[in-house]
């Protein structure tokens, strides 16, 4: 089954139009970098993928989910169940440890404190944090950061990961750790990945590049 | 858009503090400048008035005063007031009795009421009171409400006489004064004694002449008038001295409503700050820009003192607008309590007076100075990289995060509490230390709250571990609480542990007052006489009434009480004279705070020597000083007599105080056997409400009051006088209230990255507004368990400092529970709405907001 299916999408704010029907296909475990200028629409296609913003039309399928047929409640758990967001800024919880920023999304799902435990504990291995566990997040660095970020992302196991500039705001050799990282992790949980980006770098860990302008997808060029 | 709304709610929490303590001050003046003000007009603007120190002035005074002053052009004229009701009525009335026929005589009335000319309908188809001695006169709002026009009778009761008058003609009013209140009536002074069967008069009022003529004689004059004065024990006022002794009587009363209204201001302060605070921390990246452009941390200090200056005087300006609204709103109900346990007030208007509002405005602008002080010390001190950087901290305030300066603080105010009392020069007595102590003990304690932050954060973590993400997101910003949460609880503490306080103190009054009353009211019935409320209604009973009544079938004894106000040391007072049963089963239940030591000095009625017996109230014994074997000097009208103190009671009836004696000495020294109040012990089975029936079916002017109905009334009048208190405390609360819904808002509008993330991670809109709605009941819970343990302390301090200082009253201290449960369940569910509606409102996050 595909991870992700947009067909024909559109969307105006006010009368100006952002997405002129855009369709995009992801297989699972698939990797696709998002290119394109600012303003070209990639931050909008993936709000409407992740179900923060309503398309005006068009369609988009999440592994089975028909996005159009979830009320506001269904979109929320869609993001607590099928899909995560890495972003540029990290967004991590100020007020919360790494360890329960982690965790945060396992508590949403009301999964029970030991499942919780085991899964954390194991994800904060995979991503390299374990000395920082207890840390709050100004006391990281922007690496560490994006480690947690990722770390939370794949806490639920998705089906599918938006990464907005994941290494926008990272030096050239954290951002390649990070870039590393993201590709053994969705090697390794078969979670399909769609990555908005500037940098030609990133499209290395991907099958796969297009481009975006003016609200629409170009041609796809191969990575 | 929100900062708009913002910008209002800020607006509106100045507003409404200082429209809350204008109102309080301007309703509170209104209430209480209508006592003598209408008396004084009524006689045209007097210079001074003479009064007896004891009883009534001898109508032959009058004759002594012009002798005396020979040929000194003095107006002089005599007043007989007396209080009345109309049957059928509760209501009490003034009734004066002045010599209308000298009034007429006098050529410049113009600055004061004209008096009634002799045939008061105008024309000469109507009698003259000149003719009749049943005419009454009174302004148009008596007439009107009653609807009693000029030439018809009606039934006026006085003490136990009823006599049918006649409306003889309505008063005009004078454009320049405040309206004939419409509780007065005036009768043609001989008239008044003949209806009332008293000789003798209140006072007598000076007037000197005007013009030329006065500059010359006004030196003289006083001089001769203090000379007659002090020659026959009289008492020689300005008008203005004599309002000034009376209105300070409800002196604390009147400070206690000024402190309630400047809680209202003192919680928007703390809002203010946090507001501003909001503020400073919402443009710190456009501070920044400004010093990383040369701009200097002075400033950037005085733009904000400047926004905190405008928003002091349009939110100033704005609320003296709402306070003067609200003010005669008030003035009723303050108007109503001060009748009821002060003096009679005839004042309903209110009058906007400059200096009231510039002083209020001025308050209002300095609470935002003050509250925007600290806010704009942050902003000028935080160097630019700290404030640019994404995540950094908000909100300095680090005043409040120094709990050591709290423990301090409310150590200074443990210490203060020890101060004595300060006496002004005009003998009023202000409980300096209680206040004080009451000022550090709240900003002490509202600093010490902060430490309750971090176990609220643990208890709602161990909640969360249930699985509530969003619950365990909201404990991890509990446990570092910002400098918003902070205010926000120090407001809502400050409001609640006052309110709270106020509720001990009713509560220890009511509780001490029902035992009181428990204890002495031990008669079946009461009787007074018509028209009394209080001490200054002097209504009475003439010995043919109290002894039939006492005869009457199914009484078995009775006490009987006289009450006279008195002047000791220039100070208003009341002596009881009683004559008390001796049957133990009913004789006086005094509780005692220093009592008799035996029965001889519990018999009042043996003197020794020259020097007489008696008892004081709690009262007494501190506005005068004395205490039990001590001596003191009774003025009364067959001169001064020495009385020595067996004991000290406890009293709660009036806080001018009470001097006790036997009425056999009195009934001489007074010439009186009139009575003001009777109480009857019935025989053995008999019904008090048959009996109640049959004295008010034989005298049908008299109140007759079962022990049931005077304890209900009792209990009333007290929670009359509470009214407004509770008004006060409800306003304060709802203040702290609205400022925790604006302090979330706050809070979520800066957050707002963070909701981002939330709902990227999956969170609904309703679990967003129940994460801030569990926010803001952890606020308010910490903002309450600061408020009521503060309020322990406070209401000792009410109860133990203020209270025996301002009122000489000794009460037992009683928690209200179940107050503080409605206070708590009440504030806590009102906290919860506003903090989900606030949450949920802001919990809508546009995309095109987002990153």
């Amino acid at each position: 089954m595909k991870a992700l299916q947009v067909s024909r999408l559109t969307k105006s704010y006010g009368s100006v139009p952002v997405l002129k029907g855009v369709s995009l296909e992801l297989e699972g475990g698939e990797r696709v970098a998002l290119m394109g200028p600012s303003g070209s629409g990639k931050s909008t296609l993936l709000n409407c993928i992740g179900g923060i913003d309503r398309p005006d039309g068009g369609s988009i399928q999440v592994g089975d989910i028909q996005l159009e047929q979830l009320d506001e409640e269904g979109r929320c758990h869609l993001r607590r169940d099928t899909v995560s967001t890495v972003f540029q800024f990290f967004h991590l919880l100020p007020t919360l440890s790494v360890r329960e920023n982690i965790e945060f999304p396992l508590r949403l799902q009301n999964i029970d404190s030991k499942e919780r435990g085991e899964r954390v504990t194991k994800l904060i291995e995979e991503v390299g944090i374990e000395k920082r566990a207890v840390a709050f997040p100004h006391e990281l660095s922007g690496g560490e950061m994006q480690r947690v970020a990722i770390a939370r992302a794949l806490t639920i196991r998705p089906r599918l990961i938006l990464a907005d500039e994941p290494t926008g705001n990272l030096d050239s050799r954290t951002g390649e750790s990070i870039l590393d990282l993201l590709e053994s992790l969705s090697d390794h949980y078969e979670i399909a990945m769609l990555v908005v980006t500037h940098s030609r770098e990133v499209t290395r860990i991907c099958s796969r590049v297009v481009e975006m302008r003016d609200g629409a997808l170009l041609e796809e060029v191969t990575a | 858009m929100r900062e708009w709304k913002l910008t209002a709610v800020l607006l509106l929490i100045v507003a409404l503090g200082v429209a809350v303590f204008l109102s309080i001050r301007l309703a509170n003046k209104a209430a209480v400048s209508g006592f003598g003000m209408f008396t004084e007009s009524l006689t045209g603007q007097s210079d001074y008035l003479i009064r007896p120190k004891a009883g009534d002035i001898p109508n032959e005074s009058l004759s002594i005063l012009r002798r005396e002053l020979g040929g000194i052009p003095l107006g002089l004229f005599p007043v007989f007031e007396i209080s009345g009701t109309i049957s059928g009525e509760e209501t009490v009335l003034r009734v004066m009795g002045l010599d209308l026929v000298a009034m007429q005589n006098v050529a410049n009335y113009s600055q004061g009421v004209a008096a009634p000319q002799s045939n008061a309908r105008g024309d000469d188809s109507g009698p003259s009171f000149l003719e009749r001695g049943d005419l009454v006169f009174s302004g148009m709002a008596f007439s009107e409400a009653r609807e009693i026009a000029v030439g018809e009778t009606f039934i006026l009761v006085l003490g136990d006489r009823r006599i049918e008058v006649e409306m003889g003609g309505i008063l005009p009013e004078n454009p320049n004064l405040p309206s004939i209140p419409e509780n007065l009536l005036l009768v043609d002074l001989p008239a008044l004694q003949e209806m009332s069967g008293r000789i003798g008069v209140s006072r007598i009022e000076v007037r000197f002449p005007n013009g030329e003529f006065r500059k010359g004689i006004e030196e003289e004059a006083a001089a001769k008038l203090a000379e007659v004065a002090e020659a026959n024990d009289w008492l020689l006022e300005t008008p203005a001295q004599r309002k000034d002794s009376v209105t300070q009587m409800s002196a604390a009363f009147r400070l206690n409503l000024t402190i309630l209204s400047g809680l209202a201001l003192l919680v928007g302060t703390y809002l203010i700050m946090q507001a501003m605070e909001a503020a400073v921390i919402k443009r710190r990246a456009e501070m920044a820009v400004l010093r990383s452009l040369g701009v200097t941390p002075a400033e950037i200090r005085k733009t904000w003192l400047l926004e905190g200056l405008a928003t002091g005087v349009i939110g100033s300006a704005l609320g003296v607008m709402i306070g003067i609204g609200l003010a005669q709103g008030m003035v009723g109900a303050i108007g109503r309590t001060v009748n009821t346990l002060y003096y009679e007030t005839t004042s309903n208007a209110i009058r906007p007076e400059p200096g009231e509002i510039a002083f209020s405005m001025g308050f209002g602008v300095l609470a935002s100075l003050v509250a925007v002080l600290v806010p704009a010390r942050d902003a000028a001190m935080t160097p630019p990289a700290q404030m640019m950087r994404q995540g950094s901290p908000g909100g300095g305030l680090v005043l409040l995060r120094k709990r050591w300066l709290g423990v301090v603080l409310v150590l200074i105010g443990w210490a203060s509490a020890m101060l004595p009392p300060w006496i002004s020069v005009s003998g009023s007595i202000v409980p300096v230390g209680g206040y004080l102590a009451s000022v550090f003990v709240v900003v002490g304690g509202s600093i010490l709250i902060g430490a309750l932050f971090r176990p609220v954060a643990k208890l709602l973590k161990w909640l969360g571990q249930k699985g509530s993400a969003l619950r365990n997101y909201t404990a991890s910003h509990l446990a570092k609480p910002a400098g918003r949460h902070l205010l926000t609880a120090a407001g809502l503490a400050v409001a609640i542990g006052m309110s709270a306080a106020m509720g001990i103190l009713v509560a220890s009054f009511e509780s001490t007052l029902t035992a009181w009353i428990g204890q002495i009211l031990k008669a079946d019935l009461y009787v007074s006489g018509g028209g009394a409320s209080s001490v200054e209604n002097r209504s009475t009973l003439t010995k043919d009434t109290w002894q039939r009544i006492e005869a009457m079938p199914g009484v078995e004894g009775a006490d009987v009480l006289n009450q006279y106000r008195i002047m000791i040391d220039g100070k208003e007072t009341v002596l009881g004279a009683s004559d008390y049963n001796d049957d133990p089963s009913r004789t006086l239940k005094m509780i005692w705070l220093n009592p008799p030591a035996d029965t001889s000095e519990r018999n009042l009625l043996g003197p020794e020597g020259d020097i007489y017996p008696s008892w004081i109230s709690e009262s007494f014994s501190r506005r005068f000083s004395v205490g039990k074997g001590d001596s003191l000097e009774l003025p009364t009208p067959v001169g001064v007599k020495e009385l020595r103190v067996n004991g000290v009671y406890a009293d709660y009836g009036n806080e001018a105080g009470m001097l006790v004696m036997h009425r056999s000495f009195t009934r001489e020294w007074f010439g009186d056997d009139e009575v003001t109040q009777m109480a009857l012990y019935l025989r053995e089975g008999e019904d008090a409400e048959r009996v109640a029936e049959a004295v008010r079916g034989e005298f049908p002017s008299l109140q007759v009051r079962t022990n049931a109905r005077l304890r209900e009334d009792s209990l009333r009048i007290f929670h009359q006088t509470f009214a407004v208190t509770y008004a006060l405390e409800g306003i304060a609360v709802l203040i702290a209230v609205s400022g925790l819904g604006l302090a979330l808002a706050g809070l979520l509008i800066e957050r707002k990255s963070e909701l981002t993330t939330l709902k990227s991670l999956g969170a609904t809109r309703r679990e967003i507004a129940s994460g801030a709605m569990t926010e803001g009941l952890g606020i308010a819970v910490v903002g309450m368990a600061g408020g009521l343990s503060m309020s322990f302390v406070l209401g000792w301090i009410l109860i133990d400092v203020i209270n025996p200082q301002s009122f000489g009253w000794t009460l037992t201290y009683r928690v209200p529970w179940s107050m503080f449960m409605v206070l708590t369940i009440a504030t806590l569910i009102a906290a919860g709405l506003v903090a989900y509606v606030v949450g949920y409102r802001n919990a809508e996050v546009k995309s095109d907001q987002e990153d």
